[in-house]
C-alpha cells in the first residue's frame, strides 16, 4: 500500500462520487438525461460547455427542489454511517462491528415510534428525527452505562450490553406497534425502511452540521483510532487513556449515526461493508481508512438509491432495501472468508 | 549510582486475588535483569505492577524518584517501552505500522507523525532487521519476525526502560539468542532492560542480574551464578534440577534429574500403550 496506490484509489472514488450524483440527478420518473444534469452543472457554474443542450425550467426545479437535495442527503448519510462504522470496527478491534450493534438503530427506531404515536411527525417535519436522535443517545448511554465497570469499558462487555439494549428497545417498540392504529402502524413501517423519499433541505440542513463535524472531529482522532485497535494492552502500553477515547470516540459516532439515522430511517449494511471493502482497498491504517469510507459510503449509499429509482418502471424501491440486498450476499461472503482463515 | 526504579515492599495481584507479596529491590542503570521462576510464580504480575498497571495492595514504588502513582500514563510511556507477552492483532496493520506506535506518546493529541519519527521508526526496523518487512502485515509474518517488530516499536518508544514479557517464548533457537543479544547491546549504551525469562540457560549467559521468583516471593536476587545453584532452582521449580559449567564452553548448563519411579509410572505407561504395538509381538514391559 504505497502512495501511488492510495493516490490511485482516491481519483477513482473521486471520479465514482461525480459519476453517481449525476446519475443519481437523472435517475427518477421526471425525464432528465444524464447529460442534461452535466449541461446543467456547467451553465450553473458559468462554464461555456454544452451550452447547446438545454434544462427546461420545470427540469431545473425538479433537479433544484426534489433530487438535489434527496442526493445531498444520500451523500451525508452515507458517509456519515460509513465512517462511524469504520470508527466501531477500530474501536471494538472488531471487524463486524456496525453502528446497529451499540443500541444506535433500535434507539432510533423506539424514539421514531414514539413520535408517530405522539402525531408530532405529521405537525413538524423536525419532530420525528429529533426524537429519533433522543433515542438513539438514551439507547447508547444505557449500553455503555450497563459496560462501565471500575472507569474501564472492556469491549466484549460493551458488545453484549449492546445486543441486550438493542433487544430490550426493539421488544419496546414491538409493544408500541401492537396499540398503534393502523395507518400509524403503516408510517412506522415507512420510516423503518430506510428511505431518501421526499427529502428535503430542510433534512440536509438538519443534518449538515452533526454529521459533518463527527467526520471531522473522526477523522483528525484517526490516528488515535490506530492505537485503540492494536488492542486495549498495547494502547496502555503507549501510554493512551484508553477509557476515554473510547468514550470520545463512541460519542462522535453515535453522535454521526443517529444524526443520519433521523433523517433516513435506518439504513443497514453501509455502516458494516462499506469499511471492510475499504480496507481492503486502502489497508486498515485509519488516516487513509476514514476518508475512503466516507466517500465510499457516500457512493454507495446514493448509486443504492438511484438504481432503486431506474429498476421498476413508474415505481420505487426504498433505499434501505436495496443497501440489504446489495449488501446480505457480500456479508456472507465476508463470513464465509472469515470461517475459512479459522 | 541512582537508582531508576525502587520497588519497596509492594504486595499485588488482581482484585483480591494477592500474587505478589512484600517484594524490595532497587534497578540500577545500565542493567539487565531476568525475572525467573516456573510457570504461574508471579513473572508476569510482578512486571505489570512495576509498569503500573497493577494497583499495589501495599508498599510503593519509585521511579527516578518519584512515585509511580504520580506519573500520568502518557510520562510513564515515555520512559518504560513494555512489551506484552501476546499481542493479538484484529486488522492487518504493518511492521511500520506497528513501529509507530511506539511514537504515540510524544505527539499531542492533534499532532501527526514528522520526518523525525519516520527516521527513528526506520532506524529501529533497520537495527532489528525487519525493514524489508516494513509494508508486510504482521498477521503474515513467522513468530520470529514478529517479536522483531515488537522489539522495534519498543526501541521506537525512546525509553530508558525497557520491560519485556518473555519476548522470546516460541522462537527459533537464533531468534531467541538474538534477542538476548539486541537487549544486551542496548544495556551497553545505558538503556536498562527487565525481562520475564524462560530460557534459563541463555539468562545465565546473557542477564547481568537474575531474580528468582516462588510463589510470589523473591527467593534470589543477585548474579547469574549465585542464583543459578542447584538448591535455589530445585526449590523455586520444585523438581531436581541441576546447574553445571559446561568446561567446553564456559557457559552455564542447566538441566532437571527425573523423579524416581515409583512403580506408579509402569502402570499408566502400560495403560497408554496397550498390547497392540511394537509391530505385533507383544511389548515387553519390565
Amino acid at each position: 500500500m504505497n502512495n501511488y496506490h492510495h493516490k490511485l484509489i482516491a481519483v477513482i472514488l473521486f471520479v465514482a462520487l461525480l459519476l453517481v450524483i449525476c446519475t443519481s440527478l437523472s435517475a427518477g420518473q421526471y425525464d432528465l438525461s444524464f447529460m442534461q444534469v452535466v449541461a446543467w452543472f456547467f451553465h450553473k457554474m458559468g462554464l461555456p460547455f454544452l451550452e447547446n443542450i438545454n434544462v427546461t425550467e420545470q427540469q431545473e426545479a425538479v433537479l433544484m427542489f426534489i433530487r438535489s437535495p434527496r442526493t445531498v442527503v444520500g451523500l451525508l448519510v452515507g458517509a456519515g454511517l460509513a465512517a462511524s462504522g469504520a470508527v466501531l470496527q477500530g474501536l471494538f478491534g472488531n471487524p463486524l462491528a456496525d453502528p446497529g450493534i451499540i443500541g444506535v438503530s433500535s434507539g432510533a427506531t423506539f424514539g421514531a415510534v414514539i413520535a408517530i404515536i405522539i402525531g408530532i411527525n405529521s405537525t413538524s417535519l423536525v419532530g420525528l428525527p429529533i426524537s429519533a436522535f433522543i433515542g438513539a443517545v438514551i439507547a447508547v448511554s444505557l449500553t455503555i452505562g450497563l459496560a462501565t465497570r471500575h472507569g474501564r469499558i472492556p469491549v466484549l462487555t460493551l458488545l453484549l450490553a449492546g445486543v441486550v439494549v438493542g433487544m430490550l428497545f426493539s421488544a419496546l417498540t414491538a409493544a408500541m406497534l401492537t396499540i398503534m392504529d393502523d395507518h400509524k402502524v403503516q408510517q412506522y413501517l415507512f420510516w423503518t425502511i430506510g428511505s431518501l423519499d421526499y427529502r428535503r433541505w430542510e433534512h440536509v440542513f438538519m443534518g449538515v452540521v452533526p454529521i459533518s463535524l463527527g467526520i471531522i472531529i473522526m477523522m483528525l482522532m484517526a490516528r488515535h483510532l490506530n492505537i485503540l485497535a492494536l488492542g486495549e494492552a498495547e494502547a496502555k502500553a503507549v501510554g493512551m487513556n484508553v477509557t476515554k477515547f473510547r468514550l470520545i470516540l463512541l460519542a462522535v459516532a453515535t453522535m454521526t449515526t443517529a444524526s443520519s439515522v433521523c433523517i433516513t430511517g435506518s439504513i443497514g449494511f453501509v455502516g458494516l461493508i462499506i469499511p471492510h471493502m475499504m480496507r481492503m482497498l486502502v489497508g486498515p491504517n485509519h488516516r487513509h481508512l476514514l476518508p475512503a469510507s466516507m466517500v465510499g459510503g457516500a457512493v454507495f449509499l446514493v448509486f443504492c438509491d438511484a438504481v432503486g429509482r431506474m429498476l421498476l418502471p413508474n415505481s420505487e424501491i426504498n433505499v434501505g432495501i436495496m443497501t440489504a440486498v446489495l449488501g446480505t450476499p457480500y456479508f456472507l461472503y465476508l463470513l464465509r472468508k472469515n470461517m475459512d482463515i479459522r | 549510582m541512582e537508582n531508576i526504579l525502587s520497588a519497596r515492599s509492594i504486595t499485588t495481584g488482581y482484585d483480591k486475588n494477592i500474587i505478589i507479596t512484600n517484594a524490595s529491590f532497587d534497578v540500577e542503570p545500565g542493567e539487565f535483569i531476568g525475572i525467573i521462576g516456573k510457570n504461574g510464580a508471579g513473572k508476569s504480575t510482578l512486571l505489570k505492577s512495576l509498569r503500573g498497571f497493577l494497583p499495589l495492595v501495599k508498599g510503593s514504588i519509585t521511579l527516578f524518584g518519584k512515585e509511580l502513582k504520580s506519573y500520568s500514563q502518557r510520562e510513564l510511556a515515555v520512559q518504560i517501552a513494555y512489551l506484552q507477552q501476546q499481542v493479538e492483532m484484529t486488522f492487518d496493520y504493518t511492521a511500520r505500522d506497528m513501529v509507530m506506535a511506539g511514537r504515540y506518546p510524544y505527539k499531542k493529541w492533534w499532532e501527526q507523525s514528522s520526518d523525525s519519527d519516520t527516521d527513528i521508526v526506520d532506524a529501529c526496523m533497520q537495527y532489528t532487521g525487519v525493514m524489508e518487512l516494513a509494508n508486510t502485515p504482521i498477521r503474515a509474518m513467522s513468530g520470529g519476525q514478529r517479536q522483531r517488530v515488537y522489539l522495534a516499536k519498543v526501541l521506537a518508544q525512546q525509553t530508558h526502560v525497557l520491560f519485556l514479557d518473555e519476548p522470546a517464548s516460541g522462537l527459533d533457537l537464533f531468534y531467541q539468542e538474538e534477542i538476548f543479544r539486541f537487549c544486551q547491546e542496548m544495556c551497553k549504551y545505558g538503556k536498562t532492560v527487565i525481562m520475564v525469562v524462560h530460557e534459563l540457560n541463555l539468562a545465565a549467559r546473557y542477564c547481568s542480574r537474575l531474580m528468582l521468583l516462588k510463589e510470589g516471593n523473591i527467593i534470589a536476587d543477585g548474579n547469574p551464578g549465585d542464583v543459578l545453584t542447584d538448591g535455589l532452582l530445585t526449590e523455586a521449580y520444585g523438581v531436581d534440577i541441576r546447574s553445571l559449567i559446561n568446561k567446553e564452553t564456559g557457559h552455564v548448563d542447566i538441566f532437571t534429574v527425573p523423579a524416581p519411579d515409583d512403580g506408579r509410572k509402569k502402570e499408566l505407561i502400560k495403560t497408554i500403550i496397550g498390547d497392540r504395538h511394537n509391530h505385533g509381538k507383544a511389548v515387553a514391559y519390565e
